[in-house]
């Protein structure tokens, strides 16, 4: 062994034939792994109701939200303007009352007022 | 082999992938055999990397690339599957004598000697030196096909060119003075 033993290795070592038949059994084998088709599936129409309804669903919510919340503020503003109506009701019946009782309290003072003076005068 | 038939077999023309895959079955089957020294586990190999050849073939630029492309993805494919296989799986001795080349073998037991010397590397030189002696692609390539720097390439083909030599010597299958 004369030769540079890089040589030799270089020798020794070429490429082998693949086993008898490897290339039939490989493409064989590809269809199993050919590449990705890509089918285009059939597009289904949608009915209104998947098409619409749930942005239907929501405007309708959303309005009856509203509906509500104005309906309710504006059964609080007369619940108010009743019982403000009530409480001004009271305070006059209150103030007459009032009145009344001075004009009573006014005319006793008065009935009073000559007897008193005489006594005075004597 | 001209480019139109990469052409051809990226179009579709399973005719034309039919001869790329027989341009370089040998190269392929070769290093998965030698990496691997299980006739059963290189043509799993080799197929393997081919069917990875075939769905990528958009990928391979030229048949230079597509050379380069089957050797790397056929070592490192070779490489993981030592690292997944315990490394007494892949000493079938009784089927050495087979991964030396026939046209070589005016002294087989030189032969099946180096092969198995060649088998007791650990995978990364020994994936390094089939690249460099089966295939003769240069260092750089090497380097470029195992992801390693190219000092790393140089040093394994070193190393493993002493070791064997050292071996063979050891088993007096080579002198002394026949080194150069």
């Amino acid at each position: 062994m004369n030769e540079n033993f890089e040589d030799e290795l270089r020798r020794r070592l070429r490429p082998v034939d693949a086993p008898e038949g490897f290339a039939d059994r490989l493409m064989r084998a590809l269809p199993a792994e050919a590449k990705p088709v890509v089918v285009a599936l059939p597009v289904r129409r949608r009915t209104w109701a998947q098409q619409f309804g749930m942005p239907a669903a929501l405007a309708a919510s959303l309005l009856a939200a509203v509906l509500l919340g104005q309906y309710s503020a504006e059964q609080r503003d007369l619940r108010t303007e009743r019982e403000g109506l009530e409480a001004s009701r009271e305070l006059m019946q209150a103030l007459r009352l009032t009145s009344d009782k001075l004009d009573i309290a006014y005319e006793a003072v008065q009935s009073l007022e000559p007897a008193d003076a005489e006594e005075n005068r004597s | 082999m001209p480019d139109s038939l990469l052409l051809q077999a990226r179009a579709g023309d399973r005719r034309a992938f039919a001869e790329l895959v027989k341009a370089h079955q040998g190269s392929v089957f070769s290093i998965g055999l030698r990496m691997l020294n299980r006739r059963d586990a290189a043509e799993d190999l080799a197929q393997d990397v081919f069917l990875q050849l075939y769905r990528k073939l958009d990928s391979i630029e030229s048949l230079q690339h597509l050379g380069f492309w089957l050797r790397r993805v056929a070592a490192n494919l070779a490489i993981d599957w030592l690292r997944r296989v315990p490394y007494s799986a892949t000493q079938p001795l009784d089927e050495s004598h087979d991964v030396a080349a026939p046209e070589a073998d005016d002294d087989p037991l030189m032969s099946r000697e180096l092969v198995r010397l060649l088998g007791e590397l650990a995978p990364h030189p020994r994936a390094v030196m089939l690249l460099r002696y089966q295939e003769d692609r240069d260092v750089a390539e090497i380097a470029a096909m195992l992801d390693m720097p190219v000092n790393t390439v140089k040093s394994h083909i070193k190393r493993s060119l002493t070791a064997l030599r050292g071996q063979m010597i050891g088993a007096r299958l080579i002198d002394c003075e026949d080194l150069p």
